[in-house]
């Protein structure tokens, strides 16, 4: 069969558009929160919500006792819900007589203890019931039973389903898991990124060529009877293959799309990370080993069907859409059997009989059975429908049990039609009057600011936070300590950057992860020195190896296994201390600096030769033992001429050494192998040097719009800090997962480094000056780092700090010091410690750093678990009150932003960064096994890029239990990002009728927006249902005058 | 009157392809308690039947190995089948049939009547136990076809738990008194039989795994269930520390 180029474009497209719904999921290193169904967000939340469940076979809300127990605890606007049932009741006109629905609906909603009211059923309807709840003889279920199974069956067996999935619900196969265990087997073999010892060979094909080659002989498919060879040799490329496999298993070409999507979606974690590969041009590993979803659904056709081939000659079972569809309409009885049986629906009772009729396979007995058991199924599920109904109306109470048993079989049907709808969209409903409670809360506790402005006193030091909930607490207690004002900015800073860390190989980015920063910064050592590495750390490398070696352990575990027992009851039994101890083995970071001016082309050959030249020397001494002082620069210049190929060896150093000419072409080899002192990997580098640093304009603008975009444009104190965050745990995937999802997943100090290495420029501040901004000349910006494990922050840089600022170092670092125990003191509680600790700041702290350490530790911190606000606009606003760690707080002053540049930079970056965290946390609760990640004890490492359930499974994307959820029951309570913009409501609309992808974010209901009108007396308008309403509890004249709830709360303030 | 005694033994000792009687006899029963009293009485009288005939060694060595031909092959024919029931009860029966054929082998290698009394009856108490809980799943879920709603111990924990007891021993796990009645009553049988054992050991193993994994695994899809009492659990404990007990004294040192 060969294909023409316009088929395999029609197969490309169609897993183009059938990828589209599929989150991409970004390796853990850097765990991005994401919003699960990004690829749905053009459409409303509930409709996306329905959608996203049918794809990915997960649950878009929580269950109604969960709602319940909500609602008992005054989370719930009991007003929001009558209003909805009401709208709903009014837009329908196939209503029951006699029966008050308002009040059947609001017993469903607050007093039903099922999951549904009324189970579906095969053969539920009003005559069942009715003859049930009149104690009558129950009406023949179906005249034709044979045309109602086709009918049942047909819905089920849809031909966009793969035909595996209908063998395995029709014969009690297990293809589909066999499936997913080989494909997860061959994604980790050609997708590790280093954690085997061995690694597949031939992946520089790619995925589906390398597999292919794998394929044919290998011995583990052939044990399994699959013959692979005959299919892979049909068609070369993995588009002719899909297209091969779907027209041998005779799917019709108009339910391809649908079955491309179902198989994609099967296993949507490994195709999510796939995806995020394909778009990730300046990912390494999918450089070096490309694959795409055509190559992924390739392998798992062919898989598929050998699979099937293989159940068809050992099982008899069908192999093909026709075969099925055969035994669905040819025997619908023996195939409704099987579907009640295999599908785990059947009668208890009914279920070896039915067995053990299928197994000998006589007709006869079949259709006796069958005929029995449809009158047996609907006689049980009118009887489970009416027991539901009977219960209900006794909870709606006043005689609608008699009213209900006199209703007429259609009007019975309608009964069940009206709640069947309403359920449907009713986990809607508790979202809504959920998110209701909160606006109202946050509306409760917003504090306008004074009419009159108090007069500006300089504070003795600003710290700029980042957005994150976890900031929150942090700056509640530092401004409560005194003369600290914070402000609030995403976690970047605004400095978008590629960053290359000393010692590391590769570029992080650290901005959101929907931008693509432009600028390179290098960190290099201030000390210009190369470092030796100490005995310890040369020990680590060696027992590493030993570990990475296949054959070592069987012989060096007796010799070295005692030392890593070491470790092991150190980490064990005492965390801190062992990690003390290990501390001051390793070598320190040396004292470095950030690279961050723009080069010229002779800085940039400079700095080029100066690297190589520092590889060289380093390579003389790990390769060859020639340390620096039998080294003069000349060879150093030599060396590295002949191995870039502009002179000819041998080298002046090989001479002189009298090194041979084979050991030198080794040395040679390795330096332009290991050490990368080669001629391309040279001008590669020298175009990416044309990235590194900013120019002095770029650098103007990056602080100018930072300070302008929270309000700080005057009054600056001694001190700014720029406080990124960052997290600390031992034995820990997730742990970039609590980092700084502003810097996509990474750590923000660099970027707070950047934006304070310009901030003190005195260039800068000088063109700063022309435009407005005066920074006085006594202000510094430190930078600095939040670890928010353990409330500890670190100021950087100090040595750069000018001499007359050290007088106050102390005071900052105390004020720091205390804020930080507070805020231990308030969060280890939460994290079921002593309730004790809330009083005890510095037993807490310890606490708290034990935690990082504890290797044992599930949840070192509560992270953004229970995030839920969004606020955009002055500190003022929420100063003092105790936001409980929920809210990400931006500060922003519309005064300063007269075009809303500022604001529209703030929508699209910060509060989509706010959404996605949001969703993701959403998501992970109501659906923890498929939204989120289930329970991280299970969780293993795959290729150092992802976790799986058990030894393989789909990868699993989203957020563990032990983040979410707290003993069994949800800690974070989803409901979506409310989000609160200070500013004029007209301003506002625009600004957001500005940017199309917020405003469909907005439109859509994935973020309730709500407008603080400062020149509308404070009023709170919001967004709902497609308009604005004000909210009753807002206005500067709702406000009473309330106790600093910080100084009733902290234990800081006692 | 020999040949009516070996009949009859082998129909209460089953022994292919009389146990399908056996099989039948006790499915027919009404109740799951009337089928635990069954497996624990009629091994017994089978037993009793046994200790009329003359004992083996009085028989050519030709009879005595049809006789351990036909139990191995017996005792295999079931721990296969077992593999794929689903039912409990049917499960149930079949690993009885197989732990019972094991009998015979005992008998033919001259085990004392003693042990074989308590070789019966370290099949058949957990036997017993396990078709009164059958019986008890039957009458609240409406079957004891495993796999159907899973999870099960997430409803009915202490079902699930005396189970799951009652399994383990069924299959000879170490620890339970089939387990040393087996090393005790095979003691004497000669080594090369011990291949035909290996697997038989690893059946009951599969066809325990294959049943755990399906009554134990996966979140329960039924209609909310009503567990067995507390003092319910406790006793069916009790029996089996006390069979434990008796077997370890019963055995006369075995282990």
């Amino acid at each position: 069969m060969t294909l023409t180029l316009g088929d395999r474009l029609k197969v490309r497209s169609m897993v183009y558009v059938a990828s589209e719904p599929i989150p991409r999921f970004w390796p853990m290193r850097t765990f991005i929160h994401h919003n699960p169904l990004f690829g749905l967000e053009d459409r409303p939340f509930a409709a996306a919500v329905a959608e996203g469940s049918r794809l990915f076979h997960a649950r878009g809300y929580l269950d109604r006792l969960q709602y319940q127990e909500y609602r008992r605890a005054g989370k719930i606007d009991d007003a929001l819900m009558r209003r909805r049932i009401g709208d709903f009741l009014d837009a329908r006109t196939d209503l029951p007589p006699g029966l008050d629905l308002k009040a059947w609906l609001w017993q469903l909603m607050t007093g039903c203890g099922r999951f549904k009211a009324v189970e579906d059923g095969d053969f539920v309807n009003g005559a069942g019931i009715a003859a049930v709840l009149r104690d009558e003889a129950r009406p023949v279920p179906v005249d034709d039973l044979d045309g109602a199974l086709r009918g049942i069956l047909k819905r089920r067996y849809g031909s966009t389903s793969p035909v595996y999935r209908h063998v395995d619900a029709l014969f009690g196969t297990t293809i589909g898991a066999t499936l997913d265990d080989l494909l997860t087997k061959s994604c980790l073999d050609f997708f590790d990124e280093g954690q085997s010892a061995w690694q597949a060979p031939g992946r520089e094909a790619g995925f589906f060529l390398a597999w292919k080659e794998l394929a044919r002989r290998n011995a583990r498919f052939l044990l399994r009877g699959l013959h692979l060879r005959q299919v892979l040799a049909e068609e070369e490329t993995a588009e002719g293959i899909v297209a091969y496999v779907l027209r041998r298993l005779q799917v019709p070409e108009a339910a391809w799309q649908g079955y491309i999507t179902r198989e994609l979606t099967r296993m949507h974690g490994w195709a999510g990370f796939i995806r995020y590969r394909m778009g990730a041009k300046h990912y390494y590993w999918a450089q070096r080993y490309p694959a795409d979803l055509v190559d992924f659904l390739a392998v798992r056709m062919v898989l598929g069907f050998a699979l099937l081939q293989e159940g068809g000659r050992r099982h008899g079972t069908p192999a093909s859409a026709p075969e099925i569809a055969a035994l669905l309409n040819d025997a619908p009885q023996e195939a409704y059997l099987r579907h009640e049986l295999y599908g785990g629906t059947i009668l208890p009772a009914w279920a070896h009989e039915v067995d053990d009729a299928l197994a000998r396979r006589r007709p006869a007995a079949l259709a006796r059975i069958a005929v029995a058991y449809g009158a047996a199924k609907a006689d049980w599920e009118n009887r489970r429908a009416a027991q539901a109904l009977r219960e209900l109306a006794i909870g709606v109470g006043g005689g609608a049990e008699g009213r209900l048993a006199a209703l007429a079989p259609a009007h019975l049907d309608h009964l069940l039609s009206v709640l069947r709808d309403w359920e449907d969209g009713e986990g809607y409903v508790w979202l809504q009057a959920m998110e209701s409670h909160y606006i109202g809360e946050l509306a409760a506790c917003i504090n306008p600011p004074a009419a009159p402005a108090p007069p500006e006193r300089r504070p003795f030091a600003q710290a700029l936070f980042c957005i994150d909930v976890r900031s929150e607490p942090m700056r509640r207690h530092l401004e409560a300590l005194g003369d600290y004002q914070t402000f609030g900015i995403a976690g970047f800073f605004g400095v978008p950057l590629g960053y290359l860390e000393y010692g590391k190989g590769t570029e992080a980015h650290l901005c959101p992860a929907m931008q693509t920063p432009k600028n390179l910064v290098l960190e290099i050592p201030a000390g210009l020195e190369i470092a030796e590495e100490p005995l310890y750390d040369a020990l680590q490398h060696v027992l590493h190896e030993l570990k990475a070696s296949v054959l070592s352990p069987f012989v060096a575990v007796e010799a070295v296994g005692l030392l890593f027992s070491l470790g092991l009851i150190g980490r064990t039994l005492a965390p801190l201390g062992y990690q003390r101890w290990r501390a001051r083995l390793h070598a320190g970071k040396p004292i470095t600096r950030l690279l961050l001016d723009k080069l010229s082309i002779e800085q940039a050959d400079s700095v080029m030769r100066a690297v190589q030249r520092a590889m060289i020397v380093r390579a003389l001494a790990h390769e060859l033992r020639i340390p620096r002082d039998q080294v003069t620069d000349d060879d150093v210049r030599n060396l590295r001429e002949v191995a870039l190929g502009n002179e000819a060896g041998p080298s002046r150093l090989a001479q002189r050494l009298g090194m041979t000419e084979a050991a030198e072409r080794d040395f040679l080899d390795k330096l332009r192998g290991v050490y990368r002192i080669d001629r391309a990997v040279t001008s590669l580098q020298m175009g990416r040097l044309g990235r590194i640093g900013f120019s002095v304009e770029e650098q103007v603008r990056y602080v100018m719009q930072a300070l302008l975009s929270i309000g700080l444009d005057r009054n600056f104190s001694r001190f700014v800090l720029l406080v990124a965050h960052m997290s600390h745990s031992e034995n820990n995937p997730y742990e970039s997962a609590l980092d700084c999802g502003a810097c996509g997943g990474g750590k923000g100090l660099p970027n707070a480094r950047a934006l304070a290495t310009m901030a003190n420029k005195p260039e800068v501040r000088r063109r700063l000056r022309e435009r407005g901004i005066v920074i006085p000349e006594d202000t510094w910006f430190v930078p600095a780092i939040h670890n928010t494990t353990t409330d500890v922050i670190e100021l950087h840089d100090l040595d750069m700090l000018p001499a007359r600022h050290l007088l106050y170092l102390e005071r900052l670092r105390s004020g720091l010091g205390a804020a930080g125990r507070c805020c231990a003191a308030e969060r280890m509680p939460l994290l079921d410690m002593p309730a004790r600790l809330a009083t005890e700041p510095f037993a807490a702290a310890a606490m708290a750093r034990r935690q990082a350490h504890d290797w044992s530790q599930v949840r070192p911190e509560w992270g953004l678990a229970r995030n839920v606000y969004a606020i955009v606009g002055r500190r003022a606003l929420t100063e003092g009150v105790d936001l409980q760690g929920r809210a990400f707080l931006q500060s922003y002053d519309y005064r300063l932003d007269p075009k809303g540049r500022l604001l529209e930079n703030i929508l699209t970056g910060p509060l989509v960064v706010g959404e996605w965290i949001n969703l993701e946390h959403y998501f992970s609760v109501v659906d923890t096994e498929n939204f989120g990640s289930g329970s991280k004890v299970y969780h293993n490492v795959a290729g150092r890029f992802a976790v799986m359930t058990g030894n393989q499974s789909d990868l699993r994307t989203g957020l563990p239990s032990q983040t979410v959820l707290k003993n069994g029951r949800p800690y974070h309570e989803p409901v979506r990002l409310i989000a609160m913009v200070e500013a004029p409501l007209e301003f506002a609309k625009r600004t957001v009728g500005r940017i199309a992808k917020v405003q469909a974010l907005i439109g859509g209901g994935w973020v309730r927006l709500l407008i603080l009108d400062p020149e509308d007396d404070y009023r709170m308008h919001v967004l709902e249902d497609g308009g604005f309403y004000v909210h009753p509890r807002s206005g500067r004249d709702r406000h009473a005058t309330r106790e600093n709830p910080v100084l009733e709360t902290s234990p800081c303030n006692r | 009157m020999d040949l009516s005694f070996w009949i009859l033994a082998a129909l209460f000792v089953p022994l292919f392809p009389l146990s399908w009687i056996f099989n039948r006899l006790v499915a027919t029963l009404p109740a799951g308690s009337a089928q635990g009293l069954a497996v624990l009485v009629l091994p017994q009288l089978g037993i009793e039947l046994l200790h009329l005939i003359p004992p083996a060694l009085f028989y050519p060595a030709l009879v005595r190995h049809g006789v351990m031909v036909m139990a191995t092959a017996s005792a295999l024919l079931y721990a296969v089948r077992a593999l794929s029931a689903r039912e409990l009860g049917v499960w149930t029966r079949l690993v009885l049939c197989s732990g019972l054929a094991t009998v015979w082998l005992g008998w033919s290698v001259g085990a004392p009547m003693a042990v074989l009394r308590l070789m019966a009856l370290g099949w058949g108490l957990p036997a017993a136990v396990a078709l009164y809980l059958t019986g008890i799943l039957v009458r609240r879920v409406g079957g004891a076809y495993v796999g159907l709603h899973g999870g099960l111990v997430a409803v009915m924990p202490r079902m699930t738990a005396s189970l799951v007891l009652a399994v383990l021993a069924l299959t000879v796990t170490p620890v339970f008194p089939a387990f040393f009645m087996l090393w005790k009553g095979l003691g004497s049988v000669p080594v090369a039989w011990m291949p035909f054992w290996l697997p038989l050991i690893f059946l009951w193993g599969w066809a325990a795994g294959r049943l755990f994994q399906d009554l134990l695994f996966g979140d329960y899809r039924g209609e909310p269930v009503a567990d067995i009492g507390g003092v319910s659990a406790v006793l069916i404990g009790l029996v089996f520390v006390a069979s434990l007990a008796l077997s370890l004294v019963g055995s006369g040192g075995a282990l």
